[in-house]
């Protein structure tokens, strides 16, 4: 089966030990971010591919002389065009040309990683491949012959157990000696069955005598068989070139008369081929040592996906995650701002005498303002929640919940996985916006913003609850929630007749329970954190300056006085609650601290109160989140969900201004 | 939860070949895929997956109302949306089929 094709040598004169590019890559839940974790420490930063929203994670690292730039590519089960990180991937591995690629591989569910090891080795990416999980593996009554599977593949193969470390320093070494050419790789050549094989050899035969420009960046074989496969993106590089089209149409035909031979659509036939060559591999290198026992795992696997308790446990974990944040969260919030007001005044008085008046505000209000309030409202709140999402990310618990709200996400034109970024919306917009990427299209993306947006973010909890909850009552809080729940649920809707295309099912890999690793959790809070801080911090001040110049200049009276119409006439509102509601751009829960600076809470009638807190969970998203909108869907999209909740704030704070104030006993 | 989706109809459970849906597969029933129906995608993906033809099967368990569908699948379970499960054909290797 393995057949010879010299490998081709990575530039080794500029390799004297100067900087190397190692890429790692493979599915989703393998441990690649823990051995990412495990080279790069914290010197690493999270940001995106350039005018791609799909993460990227990128960290530097010493070893023996070398200095070591390390990408972690995204998490996916094909090189093919099914979402952005693939093709983002696979431009990586082709363009790019890194120095090395570490393929991280599940050494318990050989198979399915194989048959991604396969087109990294059709792309002829120089490979080394970590078999991690062999722990896990052992558990199930597994072990894995590394050696022999090296020898199937033509690559080294390093054992690791990435939670431990163990194995890191070996994968390092090895990954190192074959970019130096040390080790002589003969990568297996993946061969096709008769039919397949000719008519890839036929297009490759094409490829190089009419298009040799493309197949400088990718192998022409491999080009072949994605025109095989149909592969939109491949398709799309060949209509770039005058004789792309003739190229084109002869691989759809042979597409097509291969369709005839097998009676299945030619993606079907080649990935059944690779299958069958991964599953044989695995087969003999895989020696079943004890039958696998139902093990604990199993068992909470099956209780947290049970149509009953299933249900209870995601209530109680939802609970539980956001009474702990929000206890830790206020705990925080208090320390820091009793610490910071203290600071801010004696840094007012140390400037005053210096500065002019406006200046002085300017300062304080605007930047230092921004900073404190970024400080204290927005991370005591985001860390707990961050830590909190990693156990749960880390554990496996994430997959399960999707698993049980698929059916309800289907009804807004999503599935299960989106109920991930809702969820976060709870905590923070900003986080869950960036989590809609776990969405497979765009169009699923922008839903699942649109949606995300809507719902009260910890921020409007606090003015619900704050301003509601604590005049009006409880039950009228909760209504309000209540009624949120079934805003979303119906735009959500609406929004999902409207747009154009299909909604996406869910396939969906459900990973084994894991215990979680303190050190990892950690990391991965502290990537976030810095990635948020990163987004909202600028804009946080950059928005605090503006509205403080805005009000220092006089101008804001003047919108105030503009305003007034709608505020008074439209909603029924005290003139003076258009400025906390128009610096509750910079952060909903301003929108209360102002108010209450202004008028006397307990001067509102309950009708008011609601209306005020109506208004201010829907009628826009904060700067921070429009700002991470604008980075995750672009300017128009944004724009669009910013404009649309503002219009709807305002159409149901002036009907349920005429609703309720009948009903209500001022 | 009673109502069922007017635009599309419930499939029969078998047609002649005896290849039903993986719907239709009981709770802890092995079956081989037989074939997948769907757009380009789909079908691309189901076999990424590793849901090609002639693949052993075997359905962990059902999601609540028309929820989705839990199944192992090369040593992996895998959740399959409903709609796409429906997508999927199986032919089920029961005792009595078994000759």
């Amino acid at each position: 089966m393995a057949s010879c094709h010299t490998p081709t040598n990575p530039k080794e004169n500029s390799k004297e030990k100067g900087t190397l590019r190692i890429a790692l890559a493979g599915n989703a839940n393998v441990g690649k971010s823990v051995i990412f974790n495990q080279l790069t420490g914290l010197n690493q930063i999270v940001g995106n591919w350039p005018g791609k929203t799909v993460e990227r994670a990128e960290g530097t690292l010493y070893f023996k002389g070398y200095k070591i730039r390390i990408i972690d590519l995204p998490g996916i089960y094909s090189l093919s065009t099914f979402s952005m990180e693939e093709i983002v991937s696979r431009d990586y591995i082709a363009v790019e040309k890194p120095d090395i690629i570490i393929n991280v591989i599940d050494a318990s569910a050989l198979e399915r990683n194989l048959y991604f090891t396969f087109q990294l080795l059709e792309l002829e990416a120089p490979l080394v491949i970590a078999l991690n999980q062999v722990d896990f593996a052992a558990k199930k009554g597994m072990r894995i012959d590394a050696e022999k599977l090296s020898e199937f593949l033509g690559v080294p193969v390093v054992p690791t157990v990435a939670i431990t470390g163990s194995g890191i320093n070996e994968l390092l070494s090895t990954a190192i000696a074959a970019v130096n050419g040390e080790l002589k790789p003969n990568p297996l050549e993946i061969q096709y069955g008769k039919e397949i094989e000719e008519r890839v050899q036929a297009i490759e035969k094409m490829l190089s005598k009419k298009l040799p420009e493309l197949s400088t960046v990718y192998p022409p074989r491999w080009i072949a068989i994605k025109l095989l496969e149909r592969d939109v993106d491949v398709a799309g590089k060949l209509k770039n070139y005058k004789r792309g089209k003739e190229i084109l149409d002869f691989a759809e035909k042979l597409a097509t008369e291969l369709e005839k031979i097998h009676g299945e659509s030619s993606p079907v036939i080649l990935a059944s081929e690779k299958y069958s060559l991964a599953s044989k591999i695995a087969k003999e290198v895989t020696i079943i040592e004890t039958p696998p026992r139902i093990s604990l795992e199993q068992k909470l696997d099956e209780v947290t996906t049970h149509k009953i308790f299933g249900y209870f446990i995601l209530a109680a974990v939802v609970a539980s995650m956001f009474t702990a944040i929000f206890a830790v969260g206020d705990f925080l919030s208090e320390s820091l701002d009793l610490l910071f007001s203290t600071l801010t005044l004696q840094i007012e008085n140390l400037l005053s005498p210096l500065l002019p008046n406006f200046a002085v505000t300017l300062i304080n209000e605007g930047i230092l303002g921004g900073i404190v309030a970024g400080l204290t409202i927005a991370l005591p709140y985001i860390i707990p929640f961050y830590i909190i999402l990693a156990l749960l990310e880390d554990t496996g618990y994430l997959p399960r919940a999707a698993f049980l709200m698929d059916n309800l996400m289907h009804k807004i034109g999503l599935h299960g996985k989106a109920f991930i970024p809702i969820m976060l919306g709870y905590g923070c917009s900003v986080p869950a916006c960036i989590g809609c990427r776990i969405m497979e299209t765009q169009r699923e993306r922008f839903l699942a913003a649109f949606v995300v947006v809507l719902i009260p973010c910890a921020a409007r909890t606090v003015v619900i609850l704050g301003l509601v909850g604590r005049f009006v009552g409880l039950h009228a809080a909760l209504a309000l929630y209540l009624f949120d729940l079934i805003l979303i649920f119906i735009l959500g809707r609406i929004a999902f007749k409207a747009l154009p295309g299909e909604p996406v099912g869910l396939i969906m890999e459900m990973p084994a329970y894991k215990k979680p690793v303190i050190k990892n959790v950690l990391m991965k809070t502290w990537a976030r954190t810095k990635d948020f801080v990163y987004i909202a911090f600028p804009i946080i001040i950059a928005g605090s300056l503006t509205i403080s110049a805005l009000s220092i200049s006089g101008t804001m009276d003047y919108v105030v006085n503009a305003a007034s119409p709608l505020i008074e006439g439209w909603l029924g509102l005290p003139k003076e609650t258009g400025i906390p509601l128009i610096f509750g751009i910079l952060r909903k829960e301003l929108t209360l601290i102002l108010l209450s600076q202004l008028i006397p809470l307990t001067s509102l009638k309950a009708v008011e109160m609601i209306v005020f807190s109506l208004v201010t969970m829907i009628y826009i998203p904060c700067i921070a989140t429009i700002a991470a909108c604008i980075k995750e869907l672009g300017w128009r999209k944004a724009l669009t969900i910013t404009l649309v909740d503002i219009a709807l704030a305002l159409l149901l704070g002036g009907i349920a201004y005429r609703i309720l104030s009948p009903i209500m006993p001022s | 939860m009673r109502f069922r989706n007017r635009r599309k109809p419930r499939k029969p459970p078998t047609n002649n070949q005896g290849e039903i849906s993986l719907l239709n597969l009981r709770e802890g029933e092995k079956a081989v895929v037989t074939h997948t129906i769907g757009g380009y995608g789909l079908i691309r993906r189901l076999a990424e997956m590793g849901l090609t033809p002639g693949t052993k099967v075997k359905l962990l368990r059902k999601g609540p109302f028309r929820g989705p569908l839990q199944i192992e699948v090369r040593g992996v379970a895998l959740a399959l949306g409903y709609g796409v499960a429906s997508k999927v054909f199986v032919k089920p290797l029961r005792k009595e089929a078994n000759g």
